[in-house]
């Protein structure tokens, strides 16, 4: 049955040939993917970040989303499960390595947040490394978004226009605005990433009273 | 069309044919090729059609539709099977190799033989969806991939082909 | 990363449909070129005196595993949205074990099935009719023992990852797997061959 069969002896072994060199250059190479080698610009991206043109406010993040910004991609760099409990909403939970990796939307506008901030400005980097020119962070991470959206405390000397549209935009996310007495300390806005201990604790019942909101 | 039939084509030659063929379709679909699948969305479809409630309340046919509808990625094996035929009989007519009849040993009978395929094709059906996949689904595109499951796949199935070999002997010969 | 094209957009379903038939075209067109629509051929491998099961198979494995590694090395393939067939360890070794019976019971496989009805065989027309009796079968007791098929499962488990070898490294390994059965299978058709060459000597 097998003298049925043509044979092409020179076809088969260059065939045979270029599996050897394809395999034992596999063996050599080990992985099947290549480290990203990125490039940055140190001037350009100090004059960006001087021009605090690399952040976003959780606010502006809010109108993004809400107006349907085309190509939004917003990151939430944290664990699995703190994105479970909660985030951003239309948000992607994707690892600091993914991030090195991950495939590119050349027209997608990218959000990053974390936590605090300081993954995200990391995460910022890396992406602005890998050639991403549209790629913001949140300043104040999720605690801002918090602050900023959730659970703002405006205060009652705010002009009206202003409160409208805080409230509209909170109202909008399922959040809920507090009007705070001008002479109250209005809450300190986490402009340095890391809000103090007592305003953490604050976020964390936030995120709580949502969760309960939510069932 | 020959009159007289070709000879078949280097086996090797033909298998990095497939190969390519595998490989584009990793590279377009994200996905490897398969055979099996085909057939349960058919039998699926067809029960979906005749005894709708029947269907409906089965966990496996369910699996191959979709709100009623066929999903259309099930649909792509379907659709890769009709072009398997088309391919299959172009290739035959080319090569003269167009036979009606029946391919057995000389120790049976054309009888004996369809019994035998049409048994070997239930044994291989559900074999097959005990696995999720055939020679195609998991031999060629687990194989490829790595798979370890299609791996073990392909070696118990030629343990299983080897061990029933010498009870079918005459059937072949 | 540009592939799989599907993947990123690059084209709809009604195109990915289009595409499944060619290449099914392509696929059905070198089987039967390769003569797996033959089942007395295709049962050649289990008395090992026609292993073009063997080498076919083989060498379309190691031509899209060697593609896969190399496109993905290259930048020009995302292998992690690939999809990797799942690992059931016991509905596979049991399916496997059955499967391979029906084999060589039936001499054809399910795609292979296609190709011989195709080109007229009626073992062919007879072993799809017996795959969907099949698939019936399975599916009515499916109520009964889809717990043993979901069972053992491992999900996209890889070769690399189970042994801890690299995936170059596994790579290497199954092409010298391969081209040492291909020079396996080339000894043991020729040893095949042998008694009948030894009677034409004869006669």
């Amino acid at each position: 049955m097998t003298t049925d069969a043509r044979r092409r002896p020179g076809i088969e072994r260059a065939f045979a040939i270029a599996a050897v060199v394809g395999g034992v250059l596999a063996i050599i190479a080990g992985s099947p993917t290549r480290p990203t080698r990125g490039s940055v610009d140190v001037t350009e991206l100090a004059r960006i970040v001087e021009h605090e043109e690399d952040h976003v406010t959780a606010t502006e993040l809010a109108k993004w989303i809400r107006d349907d910004k085309r190509g939004l991609r917003v990151l939430d760099i944290r664990a699995d499960s703190e994105f479970e409990d909660f985030h951003v909403p239309g948000a992607t939970r994707v690892p600091l390595a993914e991030i090195a990796r991950m495939s590119l939307d050349s027209a997608g506008t990218y959000v990053l947040y974390s936590e605090g901030g300081t993954h995200a400005a990391q995460g910022w980097f890396l992406l602005r490394a890998r050639g991403v020119k549209n790629v913001f962070f949140l300043r104040g991470g999720l605690y801002e978004w918090l602050e900023q959206v959730m659970n703002p405390h405006v205060a009652s000397t705010t002009p009206q226009a202003v409160r409208d549209s805080i409230r509209a935009i909170t109202l909008w996310f399922g959040g809920k605005m507090t009007v705070v007495d001008s002479a109250t300390t209005a809450t300190p806005s986490a402009l340095d990433g890391e809000l103090s201990a007592p305003h953490r604790s604050d976020a964390r019942e936030s995120i709580r009273k949502i969760r309960r909101r939510a069932c | 069309m020959r009159d007289k039939a070709a000879p078949y084509a280097s086996p090797y030659v033909t298998g990095v044919g497939i190969g390519v063929v595998l490989l584009l379709a990793f590279v377009l679909m994200g996905r490897g090729l398969g055979a099996s699948g085909a057939f349960s969305s058919v039998v699926a479809a067809a029960l979906n059609t005749t005894a709708p409630s029947h269907a409906a309340a089965n966990a496996f046919y369910t699996g191959y539709l979709s709100d009623g509808a066929t999903n259309p990625l099930k649909d792509w094996l379907v659709l890769e099977i009709i072009g398997v035929v088309i391919g299959g009989l172009a290739s035959g007519l080319l090569a003269g190799r167009m036979r009606w009849t029946t391919e057995r040993g000389t120790g049976i009978t054309d009888r004996r033989r369809l019994v035998n395929a049409f048994a070997g094709g239930t044994a291989m059906g559900v074999g097959a969806k005990l696995a999720r996949g055939c020679t195609s689904g998991l031999g060629l595109t687990g194989g490829a991939t790595l798979s370890v499951g299609s791996w073990l796949f392909i070696i118990a199935a030629f343990v299983g082909a080897y061990a029933a070999a010498p009870l079918l002997r005459r059937a072949w010969r | 990363m540009m592939a799989p094209l599907y993947e990123f957009g690059r084209f709809g379903d009604g195109m990915g449909l289009v595409i499944a038939v060619l290449l099914g075209i392509a696929f059905g067109w070198f089987l039967e070129q390769g003569g797996m629509g033959n089942a007395r051929k295709l049962a050649g491998q289990f008395y090992f005196t026609d292993l073009s099961v063997l080498k076919l198979m083989f060498s379309a494995i190691v031509t899209a595993m060697l593609g896969l590694f190399w496109l993905s090395w290259a930048g020009l393939l995302d292998l992690s949205r690939v999809y990797v067939p799942e690992t059931f360890i016991a509905p596979q070794l049991v399916g496997g074990l059955v499967f391979g019976v029906g084999f060589a019971t039936g001499g054809l496989c399910p795609g292979t099935s296609c190709v011989a009805a195709a080109t007229g065989r009626k073992d062919g027309l007879a072993l799809i009719a017996g795959m969907f009796a099949g698939v019936f079968v399975f599916g009515e007791a499916f109520p009964a023992i889809g717990h043993f098929a979901d069972s053992t499962a491992r999900g996209a488990w890889t070769l690399p990852q189970a042994v801890g070898l690299s995936y170059g490294t596994v790579v290497g390994v199954i092409v010298a797997v391969a081209l040492g059965a291909f020079a396996g299978a080339e000894w043991l058709e020729r040893r095949a061959e042998r008694p009948a060459r030894r009677m034409k000597i004869a006669a």
